[in-house]
């Protein structure tokens, strides 16, 4: 049961209270229709799918209703960073991702 | 009859409080204080159960958790406990407790006994003789009678939060709880017993006593007891089970059992340790107990379970156990100590108390059938693989074991942090759990009580200060315990005998599942390396004590045999549960009503009071039907169709989804989300929309009305609400944070009539004097707003059945007032109630889909004859827009959205449907029906599918495949089949 | 019901509800909002604010809940509208929320059945609110200066609640106003 902060209601809440988001970071392509079937097919279905830090979004459903960024390991489960959306993702340690 | 094992005095019982009960029809006495096991030890009772597989005789070993013998069953009927040990359970009048029964010995009774290790596997890899054998198995599976009937009682769930919760209440728990009160922290304290101070219940001290006093002084701190934390998950999240009522019975009265759930700062895991008995023949004869058990019996329970005592030990520990049965007034035979030579300082006292130390030399086997009568001794080797000298024998009818301690590392281990062997401490001992846990005392792997008590008020101390309460530093010291000085111990597991474990009489493992050493090594001679693989092939520690005796001795024994030393073998992973859980605590409260929230609109009362046959839809209840004195469901749907199309009738539908969109932006945002375009929608005006996911396939459909300039109400289908709301703020909060909108839930805010049938106009009309009601005031598609009732309301123009069709909008508060008013105007006209499945015949009439029933996710547009919803050439397109064009989704035999006509019967949901020439069952799939009804106004069956390429083939003749084996032909019609041109709601 | 009840659940009369979004650092938001109002907005994360029979709740960074007797929310409606500029939304949620008391010495015994969120006075004092998870609906909860509770639960799951509560209160004695 993982207990998590959400960077707006400013306090660590429980896993109930939040709905997972899928990963962070990957943003709409600008033109869709300047992509080829296999960059669209990239964007829509491929993920990292880390084992150790992931960087992923999670919505405070049942309090403020806000979507947020957390980076959390996979095998541990540890947050390990909490910042809201729109913020680039912080100085990645993991080395695992472009 | 007298209880020949009862002291006249000392122990933790009283006296003048006598308590009868029964075992197995045998009625006795206790006393308060008692467990089961202890009142059954009082009263000699030295069988309690027959072994798993052997049916071999059984005593009690134990004196808490670890107990593997006296598992028994409790209660009556519906309200039977199964498998609780009688280590644990509290003595209560009238208790009638009864040995739990294998099924397996009901179902092969002395077959079983031939049954080697790795006997399901070795049947496994024979499938042929697997269908035979799984019928056996099934029969034979589990232990203790299921009991018949509901569960009666009660179960639920509490929330807790705390700075610091400290597991276990021995004397390094109490010393870890005290210092971080003291230091201002918001303790938790849980313990399996019914009383605090573990290992010191068995002392005389008065410590543990004002330790407790001093806690329940502390306004936060929160005390439990008779709660087992059964699982440490992540971010510190404990749970705890605790038993509330100790008695079964067959009326509910309270909670039985209360599930907490704990979410720590800090965790201080202070679980004790757990004796380790010794492997040697015969070693499961009743009368063979831990030492600490012994012990525990003598001090705590003033029983003494027997006349003649051999301590067989490996460490100064035990020597306590020879020294309180002295004191009792009892004979001890000697104690056999297996190191050459016992140093300690309780080696001192038991030799000047005239105890006969037999140093050197192991219990290797024990004799006597229903009771230990005497223990075989011999010599040991150096290095404790072989005997040095001839056997002798002792009389004796109780051989209490040492083999060492087992830390108890369980619930630091599920995190899933392997516990590291130890050769200097002959354990293993657990590792940093980490992320806010720690250890302390024995489970630790302290030695002494001083150590217990230091290492728990340090942890307590340092866990409250990482959660912000104090400086970290102990603030008082335990009491000077004076400690005696103790002998380094002897590693020993399996006791050598004269024969090899494969003929020596039987030298248990697991006392549970009947696993002895002998089938260890099978498995090892048969290839098996991991300790976890032998653990699944002979079943060690498979059974509800989950190895907590006999696990250590298991690894020990595989690595000699393998060759490798201990560290290198490992210990098995622990999961939760520590102890077995009831289903009932798990599930708690949510059960029978409350297992799914229901909700209601505002009418529900109205439609209850009707009548309503109820249908679930997400956790809505929505009336399906009314029906009237004797219908049945055709006949009250038919007459509730024919209303509709002819007259007039209403439905209540308040449970869609509603979502108000405000912002300068709201048009620009609708577009991007919408197949549909809303930039050219006038106010005033409301349209249809189709919600796509990515993928381009249909997510959503709905009613978008625009309110005013910058304002919108967007409707979604009731079961997709939530989904559609988080999927509108997701791309709201995460991609276009710059466009100026705002998404609100109204789903609950108003309440939602609609009024339907060719006569509706004449109701309303009753009801609203501020409305311009004609056809030219009032179009197809337009929403106003004005009262109805007297109440403000909204109302669209609106048909999801083809009819002339008002749906009149309130708030929810005031939802059952307009309602009423509105049957009450329709009187005249004959207003007709109708439900779900009157609005879904209604609607499968004129062709209109349900998302999710007759789309499944896969479905585009284009399959489903939708494309005049998609606009192309937006300024921006739309979500799903670029997955149109993917060249899976042009294909032109995808599945289409079609009508299908047969001849008499309805067309169930889900039947397959497959070309006319072929057989039904082996010809390929040509699609399925998504909906199939009958038709009251075309007095015929109507359906609807989804067929390959279906547009094209209008007219086709298919065959559909009934689960009666029936086919049947049905023909690919157009969807639309009542009013094509759409005259009935345009009057 | 008991005369010494652990719990006491009242269930208020319906409320004029206003959800208030927007965004901070639009000049005059603030200001514009109080004047409406007549309560200052509360800016501090499960906070919220009152003065004479009007309430203010957070519940969250640009979303506040206003909460007036019966009948006032069309004409605060108005003056909202007409006082604020730039980006806000206003939206009438009066029939959405259903309004209850609870209150009691084993109130928050209740609470922790109900919820995973710490109400434990340490944690939740007079003054903050909090929407949670609470059973398996959700609900807005505030702590009241009298130590009691206001839960602000929505109109389609209030059976419910009102019948987990009732379940919940039981062994503490239940007293319904």
């Amino acid at each position: 049961m993982l207990r998590i902060y959400c960077p707006y209601c400013q306090e660590v809440r429980s896993e109930e209270e939040f709905s997972y988001a899928g990963e962070a970071h990957i943003r709409r392509p600008e033109d869709p229709g300047a992509l080829s079937d296999t960059e669209w097919g990239e964007y829509l279905h491929f993920r990292t799918n880390a084992r150790g830090p992931h960087r992923e979004m999670w919505v405070h459903a049942a309090g403020c209703r806000r979507y947020f960024n957390v980076l959390r390991d996979t095998v541990s489960y540890e947050i390990l960073e909490v910042y809201p959306m729109g913020t680039p993702p912080p100085d990645d340690t993991s080395g695992d991702r472009a | 009859m007298g209880a020949p094992g009862r002291l006249p005095s000392g122990g933790r019982i009283d006296r003048d409080r006598p308590i009868p009960f029964s075992f197995n029809g045998r009625e006795m006495q206790g006393f308060a204080g008692d467990t089961l096991a202890s009142a059954l030890l009082a009263h000699g009772v030295t069988t309690v159960a027959r072994s798993f597989k052997y049916g071999r005789p059984r005593g009690i070993v134990g004196h808490g958790v670890e107990e593997p013998n006296a598992i028994v069953d409790v209660g009556e009927d519906a309200g039977t406990i199964p498998n609780l040990r009688a280590t644990e359970i509290e003595l209560f009048a009238g208790l009638h407790a009864r040995t739990s029964r294998a099924a397996w010995q009901g179902a092969v009774g002395p077959f079983a006994r031939h049954l080697p290790a790795g006997f399901y596997y070795k049947m496994f890899l024979h499938a042929r003789g697997f269908p035979t054998w799984e019928r056996f198995l099934r029969a034979t599976a589990g232990l203790g009678d299921v009991p018949g009937g509901a569960d009666p009682d009660t179960y639920d769930h509490l929330n807790h939060h705390c700075d610091v919760l400290v597991v276990g209440a021995g004397p390094a728990g109490l010393a870890a709880a005290l210092e971080a009160c003291r230091a201002g922290a918001r303790v938790m304290l849980v313990d399996e017993q019914a009383e605090f101070g573990g290992s010191l219940l068995a002392e005389q001290g008065t410590w543990a006593a004002e330790a407790v006093a001093e806690l329940e002084s502390c306004p936060d701190a929160c005390l439990l007891r008779r709660g087992t934390a059964s699982g440490l998950y992540d971010h510190n999240f404990v749970t705890v089970v605790e038993r509330r009522v100790v008695e079964p019975r067959s009326a509910p009265a309270g909670t039985r059992e209360r599930l907490h759930r704990i979410r720590a700062g800090q965790v201080v895991l202070a679980t004790g340790a757990i004796e380790r008995p010794l492997v040697f023949a015969n070693n499961d004869r009743p009368g063979v107990m831990l030492a600490s058990s012994v012990y525990t019996y003598l001090r705590r329970y003033a029983v003494v379970p027997g006349e003649r005592l051999v301590v067989f030990t490996t460490n100064d520990h035990a020597y306590r156990t020879a020294i309180a049965w002295q004191e009792a007034g009892r004979e001890v035979a000697a104690i056999v100590d297996a190191r050459p030579e016992p140093s300690g300082a309780r080696v001192g006292d038991a030799v000047r108390a005239g105890i006969d130390v037999i140093a050197g030399h192991a219990v290797i086997e024990a004799r006597g059938r229903h009771r230990v009568r005497e223990a075989v001794i011999a010599p040991l080797d150096g290095a404790g693989d072989t005997l040095a000298g001839p056997s002798r024998r002792l009389g004796c009818d109780v051989i209490a074991c040492s083999g060492g301690w087992n830390p108890t590392v369980h619930l630091g281990s599920q995190t899933g942090r392997k516990p590291v062997w130890n050769e200097g401490a002959v354990a293993f001992l657990p590792a940093d759990p980490g992320n806010g846990a720690a250890w302390a005392g024995s489970a630790g792997g302290a030695r002494t009580l001083r150590e217990c008590l230091e290492t728990g008020a340090a942890a307590g101390a340092a866990a409250a200060a990482r959660t912000g309460h104090g400086d970290g530093r102990v603030s008082r010291v335990a009491p000077d315990v004076e400690e005696p000085s103790e002998g380094a111990e002897r590693a020993l597991f399996l006791v050598p005998h004269r024969r090899p474990p494969s003929r020596a009489p039987k030298q248990f493992v697991d006392l549970q599942l009947d696993v002895t050493a002998a089938d260890i090594e099978l498995a090892a001679r048969e290839g098996y390396e991991s300790v976890e693989h032998v653990k699944r092939y002979t079943a060690m520690g498979f059974g509800t004590e989950q190895g907590k005796l006999g696990n250590v001795n298991g690894v020990a024994i595989l690595a000699r045999a393998l060759g490798q030393d201990i560290a290198a073998t490992g210990t098995t992973m622990f999961r939760p549960s520590y102890t077995p859980v009831t289903f009932g605590a798990v599930a708690g409260r949510d059960v029978r009503g409350f297992f799914d929230p229901e909700r209601h609109t505002p009418m529900h009362g109205w439609h209850e009071d009707q009548g309503a046959v109820w249908e679930d839809v997400g956790r809505w209840k929505r009336p399906r039907y009314y029906p009237r004195d004797g219908e049945s469901m055709r006949q009250a749907v038919d007459r509730e169709c024919l209303a509709a199309r002819d007259g007039v009738a209403i439905l209540d539908a308040s449970t869609l989804g509603k979502i108000d969109i405000q912002g300068a932006d709201a048009a620009v945002f609708l577009d991007r989300i919408y197949t549909t375009g809303f930039l050219r929608r006038g106010v005033g005006r409301w349209r249809d929309g189709l919600m796509l996911h990515e993928g381009g396939t249909i997510f959503d459909d709905g009613v978008t009305a625009r309110i005013a300039e910058h304002r919108y109400l967007v409707h979604t289908t009731t079961g997709n609400a939530e989904a559609v709301f988080e999927w509108l703020e997701l791309w709201r909060q995460t991609e276009w944070p710059d466009l100026d909108v705002y998404c609100t839930s109204v789903t609950d805010h108003w309440a939602t009539a609609a009024l339907v049938g060719p006569k509706s106009r004449d109701v309303l009309r009753k009801l609203s004097d501020d409305i311009d009601l004609s056809r030219d005031a009032f179009r197809f598609m337009d929403v106003r707003e004005g009262r109805v009732a007297g109440v403000p309301a909204r109302v669209f123009r609106i048909s999801f059945s083809g009819e002339l069709s008002f749906e009149v909008n309130v708030p929810a508060h005031r939802g059952r007032e307009v309602w009423d008013a509105l049957v009450d105007a329709g009187g005249e006209f004959g207003i007709t109630p109708y439900g779900t499945e009157t609005m879904h015949v209604l609607r499968a009439e004129k062709g209109f889909i349900i998302v999710g029933q007759d789309t499944d996710g896969s479905m585009t547009p284009g399959d489903m004859g939708m494309d005049w919803s998609v606009r192309a050439n937006k300024p921006f397109g739309f979500l799903g827009d670029r997955s149109l064009s993917l060249a899976d989704h042009l294909r032109e035999d995808r599945l289409q959205f079609v009508g299908l006509a047969s001849a008499d019967v309805v067309l169930p949901e889900g039947a397959p449907l497959v070309n006319a020439r072929e057989s039904a069952r082996a010809g390929p799939n040509q699609g399925c029906v998504t909906s199939g009804y009958y038709s009251a106004r075309l007095s015929r069956p109507i359906a609807l599918g989804l067929v390959r390429g279906g547009r094209k083939r209008l007219g086709e003749i298919l065959h559909c495949s009934l689960a009666n084996g029936r086919d049947i032909p049905v023909t690919i019609v157009d969807p639309v089949f009542y009013d094509p041109e759409g005259a009935a709601q345009d009057v | 019901m008991s005369d010494d009840p652990g719990v006491v659940l009242h269930a208020l009369s319906p409320r004029g509800c206003l959800n208030l979004r927007g965004d901070l650092r639009e000049a005059g938001f603030r200001n514009a909002t109080a004047t409406a109002t007549g309560v200052e907005l509360p800016l501090e994360p499960r906070t919220w604010r009152f003065a004479g029979d009007t309430a203010v709740y957070w519940l969250g960074p640009d979303e506040w809940l206003i909460v007036v007797p019966a009948g006032r929310e069309a004409d605060l409606e108005r003056g909202l509208r007409d006082t604020l500029a730039g980006s806000f939304s206003i939206v009438d949620t009066s029939g959405a929320n259903c309004f209850l008391n609870l209150s009691g010495p084993a109130v928050g015994r209740v609470l922790q059945k109900s919820s995973p969120y710490d109400f434990h006075p340490r944690n939740f004092p007079a003054g903050r609110c909090v929407q949670t998870v609470f059973a398996k609906a959700s609900a807005l909860v505030a702590g009241q200066a009298d130590g009691s509770f206001d839960l602000v639960v929505r109109r389609s799951y209030a059976d419910y609640v009102r019948l987990w509560i009732e379940d919940a209160a039981e062994e503490y004695g239940l007293a319904r106003r």
